[in-house]
């Protein structure tokens, strides 16, 4: 009877998934509720781990809760400890969760709801989530091995060199598209640049009350920050309507970007306790609250979406980012659907926590569909604008206009009605002098999370407040991503400086960390001027540049997983994680040739740069101006020898990856499984 | 009533996970030492050193 009923609820799961998925994709014309998105995303979401992900586990991995996992042979009380699965989930997902699955569906809307749902809720459940898993459980299976480790062992020092040379290039674009993402949304702002300020003597704070105060009260420490950081935001709205204080924290772009740079490199130097670690405690807290507050919130407003299915810029013509639906919507929306940078978590401290191998299963596939949704809920967010102002907060005045009347002239032109009245009430009712030109995306799903919170509680009147707290909350764990990363581009340059010359490889050698802090900052740093001076806004070129080196990473991490299934004699099962990596390839590599080589000046960069050149040669550029256009022409050249170098390292990798798959499976090559030998488990359910 | 109270229960160890103190009792128990000032800040600074090294997700 249990069994029938087990058999009809997946059946009636199943039909669900199948009924919302066609209603949204099929639904034209009246406007759509957003619960239908959270329906068709939940049920296909429960079907893929019910079944698909069950079948990889039983089936492919043959996963064996016999079999003791390296948290229990080789626990020692610090990093390799058995931990309870749900804990675990949330510790992960914790990881995993950042800005990309928020901004990236955000940035997409621009082709309408339904093609970033889509890739959301598919590339979620047959690649992202399979990758994680896949390469949780070879991490696992091998002691917790990282993948440049892994890269090195299955597939060969080349794979190894690649890898980390692609990771720390992507580290570099990375932070500087999050970095755009901050200085965009702040610019201008004088209650939003106060609140984010602020926040940095909170974090110092922290760390001195953990240190000598309170030692080992981090929760208690949170808390105070967080009651600290909500007084800020008030504070912010004090400082924005002070005559006097007001224009001190009024900053432009380049004031913001100078400011952020400087920020990263004294994040980085300092000791970890005094900044970057409060910061993080903090972030981690109030990033899983405002999810959690986010998802309640849609499903207490339900709330309609107010963009259409599809808009008329699948053809490549978006203000946004320039470029057709296909590929450009696959790499705007990276986290959320599929995310090489995952599998640096799945191959760093998750796998030596593990106490059961089946617990691999919910932590690994579970989590990546969590944060699927969280994307899903960006899209949310964002489709509940109206279009117009969707498109008047996201466009760059180099697209529509420099004044708001040419700007909302220009976006009504194209079917999405907008006034400047309309906008410069909303930007009143949000306490903010202006939200045109805000690119970037985080303004607008600012923008959409308040309308939800708004709407829930508290109405029209305190929409400033939400939309503060909104973007308090994106920038807290952007800069954490920032000062986290600039430390870890650090080590890793020290890593490759140490063969040249032995002190610069000593992290507490100080001229060693002082170098190399202001290499890697200079390096993104120089990336955010580049985007903050581009007239087209910076996402433009950025956000694609990163998406394309995060999918790449992804690609990477498939060619581990693929590798070791052969190794493991599950060659028959290989289409498992070929599959998404066939599809990256595709997307990518299209992607990144469009980039380079594409005839359109807004897509590609050589093209840029020649349209650029040709308008300098000609005269028709103000002698004011010609260094500017210099600079963009040699960023142009730059950002196409970045993406062929990523295409080339991954190219690099595939082939190399190609020549041991079919070695191994012609013979001609051993099948060697690097996997730690099998112990059994002694571990009792009251230890977990 | 009870899975309430469990799930409380995991989202409390959560918040421990989370904010390292469960990882530092685990530690004073696997080395036998009572919490104090100075052990709070041994065992943070090995901590945050192995943290940091790893970068975090996008």
């Amino acid at each position: 009877m249990r069994r029938l009923i087990g058999h009809l609820f997946w059946a009636a799961v199943s039909v669900g998934a199948a009924f919302f998925l066609a209603g949204i994709a099929l639904e034209r014309g009246e406007p759509v509720n957003s619960m239908w998105l959270v329906l068709a995303a939940t049920c296909t979401y429960l079907v893929g781990y019910r079944f698909y992900a069950k079948f990889i586990a039983a089936k492919v991995m043959a996963l064996n809760n016999d079999r003791a996992t390296p948290a229990e042979r080789l626990r020692n009380g610090h990093d390799y400890e058995p931990t309870n699965k749900w804990i675990l989930f949330g510790h992960h997902f914790a990881a995993i969760a950042g800005p990309g699955p928020l901004v990236g569906p955000t940035l997409a809307a621009q082709f309408g709801y339904l093609p970033g749902t889509l890739w959301l809720i598919i590339g979620a459940v047959l690649g992202g989530a399979v990758q994680d898993f896949v390469i949780l459980f070879c991490s696992m299976r091998r002691d917790g091995k990282t993948l440049g480790q892994m890269a090195r062992e299955e597939i060969g020092k080349t794979g190894g060199i690649a890898a980390l040379l692609t990771v720390l290039f992507i580290m570099i674009i990375l932070l500087a598209v999050v970095a755009l993402v901050v200085v965009n949304a702040l610019k201008g702002s004088p209650w939003g640049t106060f609140t984010i300020a602020a926040t940095m003597p909170i974090a110092i704070f922290m760390g001195l009350y953990l240190r000598y105060w309170r030692p080992g009260k981090v929760l208690e420490v949170s808390l105070i920050g967080f009651a600290l950081v909500v007084l800020s935001i008030f504070g912010g709205q004090w400082v924005a309507e002070s005559p006097a204080l007001a224009p001190w924290f009024t900053l432009g772009g380049m004031s913001l970007a100078v400011a952020v740079i400087i920020y990263g490199f004294f994040a980085s130097a300092l000791p970890v306790w005094l900044l970057l670690a409060p910061r993080d405690y903090l972030s981690t807290f109030v990033k899983l609250g405002v999810v959690l507050m986010l998802g309640v919130g849609i499903l207490f407003v339900r709330p309609e979406l107010q963009l259409p299915a599809f808009t008329r810029f699948t053809d490549g013509t978006g203000p946004i980012f320039a470029g057709k639906i296909f590929p450009f919507c696959f790499i705007t929306i990276a986290c959320g659907a599929i995310s090489g940078f995952h599998s640096l978590i799945s191959s760093g401290t998750t796998p030596k926590m593990i106490a059961k191998e089946w617990h691999a299963w919910p932590v690994g596939y579970g989590s990546m569909l969590l944060e699927s949704f969280v994307g899903i809920m960006a899209m949310i967010a964002a489709c509940v604008l109206q279009p117009g102002v969707y498109f008047a907060v996201n466009s760059p005045a180099g697209i529509v206009g420099t004044t708001p009347e040419a700007a909302t002239a220009t976006i009504t032109s194209w079917g999405f009605p907008v006034t400047v009245g309309e906008m410069e009430q909303l930007a009143r009712d949000v306490g903010e002098h202006t939200l045109f030109y805000r690119t970037g995306g985080a303004p607008s799903l600012a923008l959409g999370m308040a309308h939800i919170f708004a709407t829930g509680a508290g109405g029209r009147a305190i929409l400033g407040f939400w939309y503060h707290f909104a973007i308090m909350f994106e920038a807290l764990f952007i800069l954490t991503i920032i000062d986290a990363g600039t430390r870890v581009g650090r080590f890793m340059l020290q890593d490759l400086l140490g063969h040249l010359h032995k002190p610069l490889g000593r992290t507490s050698w100080m001229p060693g960390v002082i170098g190399a802090s202001a290499a890697v900052v200079l390096a993104w740093g120089y990336f955010l001027i580049q985007g903050v001076r581009d007239p087209l806004g910076g996402i433009n070129s950025l956000w694609p540049l990163f998406g394309i080196a995060n999918q790449l990473l992804a690609a990477i991490a498939l060619c581990v997983a693929t590798t070791i299934l052969i190794k493991m004699h599950r060659a028959r099962y290989m289409w498992i994680t070929c599959l998404p990596l066939a599809w990256l390839v595709v997307v990518t590599f299209t992607a990144g040739w469009q980039k380079i080589f594409s005839p359109e000046p807004r897509v590609g960069f050589l093209a840029q740069a020649d349209h650029l050149e040709t308008a300098l040669r000609s005269g028709q550029i103000a002698a004011a101006k010609v260094t500017e256009i210099q600079a963009l022409i040699f960023n142009a050249r730059l950002d196409a020898t970045v993406c062929g170098i990523f295409l080339f390292l991954v190219a690099l990798i595939l082939a190399d990856s190609i020549r041991v798959w079919v070695g191994i499976l012609r013979g001609t090559r051993e099948a060697k499984v690097t996997e730690a030998p099998f112990v059994p488990s002694r571990l009792r359910p009251e230890e977990i | 009533m009870s899975l309430l109270k469990r799930a409380s229960f995991l989202f409390w160890e959560l918040l421990q996970e989370l904010s390292d103190e469960s990882a530092y009792r685990r530690h004073l128990a696997y080395h036998g030492r009572r919490h104090s000032p100075e052990e709070w800040r041994r065992f943070s600074d090995q901590r945050l050193q192995a943290k940091y090294v790893r970068p975090k997700c996008c």
